[in-house]
């Protein structure tokens, strides 16, 4: 008698663990393939913005993997600024609003993570300490802060970095502090 | 009264100067979160693969030779318990936290599989999903309540990306 509470609890939690897998598995996820696919283009390392509503790939354009930003209530693509001819690119990250575009390029030799601000229209090469070689990145949603992969000594570490005196916070609904003009 | 003219050491231990001090104003912005950073690097023998939340950070972490999924919390560099999410059978591939860091997608190696699952947190469930038409999943990106979902997805040898509308 003392059980039954328990096995009630139990089976409480399994029939809704049950409910929950049927609603992810057997009605079938609404998906679609992302804007720009074409049989001829190969789009790779995918990121979403906080808010659901852009969408940054790694697609090729004249064999150099480039980052490509779309708006996916439109569909249409967004442009970018500083990033052209320092490809290839790899590992992008959105902030909240997608104002903060964070992706590994390159620069000569080496490999630098930069920042492009679609607000303001700025770039924010990053630099860390120890001058290390990121090999992935992603910036937090608020913009504050971004957690970077290196390899140091044969191994792979995450270092994780304050941006908070560099950039301003992008928060769900795209409250800023300056204009266009002041960033600039 | 003769005009003071500095010497030609003054004149560049000033140009110096300026120069250190126009290089420092970008790397002093941007400050490495020490603290945080040495428990990470102490508390496993290799990390990769980051993910942030608000609040959180999710990587691949390896103990021993065995890579698990590891979450932790920012405000005390700690791992938090994510019951369920770590498979002995189960080898992580990619990993993606929602913004809120309550949802974690993850694409796994299991039985010579690949698999797309769907982790959440309050409830310590993981969910397999489905993709259609069928494919191999590699790297993942969720949005910020976790509700939309992108996927790099292989299909007869090329590389595309679906989106994924979540319950």
């Amino acid at each position: 008698m003392g059980d039954r509470p328990a096995i009630s609890s139990s089976i409480s939690r399994l029939s809704a663990t049950t409910a929950l897998s049927l609603l992810l598995i057997g009605c079938g996820p609404d998906s679609r393939r992302a804007p720009g696919a074409a049989a001829d283009r190969q789009q790779t390392d995918p990121a979403i913005s906080g808010n659901g509503l852009v969408l940054a790939v790694i697609e090729d354009r004249r064999g150099r993997p480039t980052v490509q930003l779309r708006d996916l209530r439109s569909d249409q693509p967004l442009p970018l600024r500083h990033l052209n001819g320092q490809q290839p690119h790899s590992s992008p990250s959105l902030s909240w609003n997608g104002r903060y575009l964070a992706v590994i390029t390159q620069r000569g030799n080496r490999r630098l993570a930069v920042i492009e601000d679609r607000l303001t229209g700025r770039a924010h090469p990053l630099r860390p300490p120890g001058n290390h070689d990121p090999v992935r990145i992603q910036i937090a949603p608020d913009g504050q802060r971004l957690a970077m992969q290196v390899a140091q000594r044969g191994r792979w570490r995450v270092e994780v970095l304050d941006l908070s005196g560099m950039l301003e916070p992008d928060r769900p609904g795209g409250l800023r502090v300056t204009t266009p003009e002041e960033g600039s | 009264m003769r005009p003071m003219i500095p010497s030609p050491r003054v004149v560049a231990g000033l140009v110096t100067a300026t120069a250190f001090s126009l290089a420092g104003c970008s790397s002093d912005e941007i400050r490495p979160m020490n603290a945080l950073n040495g428990s990470l690097e102490r508390s496993s023998d290799a990390r990769r693969d980051p993910s942030m939340a608000q609040g959180w950070l999710a990587t691949l972490a390896s103990q021993n030779g065995r890579e698990r999924i590891e979450l932790i919390d920012l405000r005390n560099g700690m791992p938090v318990p994510t019951p369920g999410l770590n498979r002995a059978d189960a080898q992580p591939v990619s990993i993606s936290l929602s913004g809120d860091g309550e949802r974690l997608a993850v694409v796994q190696q299991r039985d010579g599989r690949t698999e797309l699952m769907l982790y959440r947190r309050s409830v310590g469930s993981l969910q397999r999903l489905e993709l259609a038409p069928a494919g191999v999943p590699r790297q993942v990106s969720l949005d910020g309540n976790g509700r939309m979902l992108a996927v790099q997805v292989s299909r007869n040898g090329r590389w595309g990306v679906d989106l994924i509308r979540l319950p």
